[in-house]
């Protein structure tokens, strides 16, 4: 039995440039709560939209580890065995609460000798403008 | 001729890009550029060398600096030896005259970037500081932009009659290409590109399911 047939990705399957089915996460405010409460992150900024707003925010914002476990969490749908052994991100704006983001991956480099992977990765707005960005390192074991 | 003019490699400190995936990504997804200008944060790359791989690319790629000045970020095109001696191109809030003044009297070119973005775009400076002499070239389409921040700046390139670029700002490999500049000419090096941004033979263009597009 192949790491295909058992649910897995096998590195040989993966190509430079192949795109990691898109991702729409729950960032609603009861999710973000509970990811606050799991994680001791329950500042206002990330539950109240009033008072995110009053600070001149443009609203509650996602926690930024909870975007990296978004990340995360999008390359596992992808290949459920793979070892992400490093993510890197950059937050170029929030990610607001109750807002329909879209999350993206792909292939963008390929260690043959390591069975490693990089993937860009993306947290964009409904309008398409890129919130956070960054990379993840992978290894799909043999 | 269709380069992009802003990108950052693993040499700038917030960018993860390869050079050399960058030119894998432009030949496997087939994005239509001839080439690319690397454009370091705060500094200019003087050690790597991506002559032989452009060559085996087929693909134009020069190096350049991002600096930092006092009415935002600034692209200069052209970095000699002796430029870098006039101005400490790490410093942050260097004063965007100067950098104009000194990168022109030394054959390059600056050219301020995303103006229309808050803080480190010119736009916003403008209405605290006054216009600064002596700019030619504004980066009016630009990859990482966000609401209307390309509006602002096509709207200040139609008031003060600047020529305009475009560039991704790309920091991860797969942003490269999504903004570019097309030039009247065939352009070799850097120094034909200086000459082409002071002459204004180059136009903004955006990259739209797989086709340039042209602005106002």
């Amino acid at each position: 039995m192949n790491m295909s047939d058992a649910g897995g990705k096998a590195y040989e399957d993966v190509e430079f440039g192949e795109e990691l089915p898109e991702h729409i996460p729950d960032v609603s405010m009861s999710a973000v709560k509970r990811f606050g409460e799991a994680t001791g992150m329950t500042f206002w900024r990330f539950t109240d939209h009033e008072k995110a707003r009053a600070a001149g925010l443009p609203g509650a914002m996602v926690q930024g580890i909870m975007s990296q476990g978004i990340l995360v969490s999008m390359i596992h749908r992808w290949a459920p065995n793979a070892v992400v052994h490093r993510i890197d991100t950059i937050f170029r704006a929030p990610v607001i609460v109750d807002s329909r983001p879209v999350c993206r991956g792909v292939v963008t480099d390929l260690n043959d000798e390591a069975r490693s992977l990089e993937i860009d990765l993306t947290l964009c707005n409904e309008a398409g403008e890129t919130r956070v960005l960054g990379t993840a390192s992978v290894e799909l074991p043999a | 001729m269709i380069l992009d003019l802003h990108s950052h490699s693993i040499v700038s400190d917030d960018s993860r890009a390869k050079v050399e995936n960058y030119c894998q990504w432009i030949r496997k997804k087939a994005i239509p550029v001839d080439g690319f200008v690397l454009t370091e944060h705060r500094l200019y790359d003087d050690v790597s060398d991506y002559s032989a791989l452009g060559r085996e690319s087929g693909l134009l790629i020069l190096k350049a600096s991002e600096v930092e000045t006092d009415y935002g970020h600034v692209l200069v095109f052209g970095v000699t030896d002796a430029l870098r001696r006039t101005f400490d191109f790490g410093e942050i809030g260097l004063p965007l005259e100067k950098v104009v003044h000194e990168s022109a009297r030394h054959g390059a070119i600056a050219v301020p970037c995303h103006p229309g973005r808050t803080k480190v775009g010119m736009c916003a400076h403008i209405e605290t500081r006054g216009e600064p002499e002596g700019v030619q070239v504004i980066e009016t389409l630009n990859g990482g932009s966000r609401g209307n921040e390309n509006d602002e700046a096509l709207a200040l390139a139609e008031r003060k009659g600047y020529h305009r670029i475009g560039g991704s700002d790309s920091h991860i490999v797969s942003h490269i290409g999504r903004c570019a500049t097309r030039f009247e000419d065939e352009i070799h090096d850097m120094d034909e590109l200086v000459a082409a941004l002071g002459a204004g033979r180059c136009e903004a263009i955006r990259l739209e399911d797989g086709a340039w597009i042209s602005l106002p």
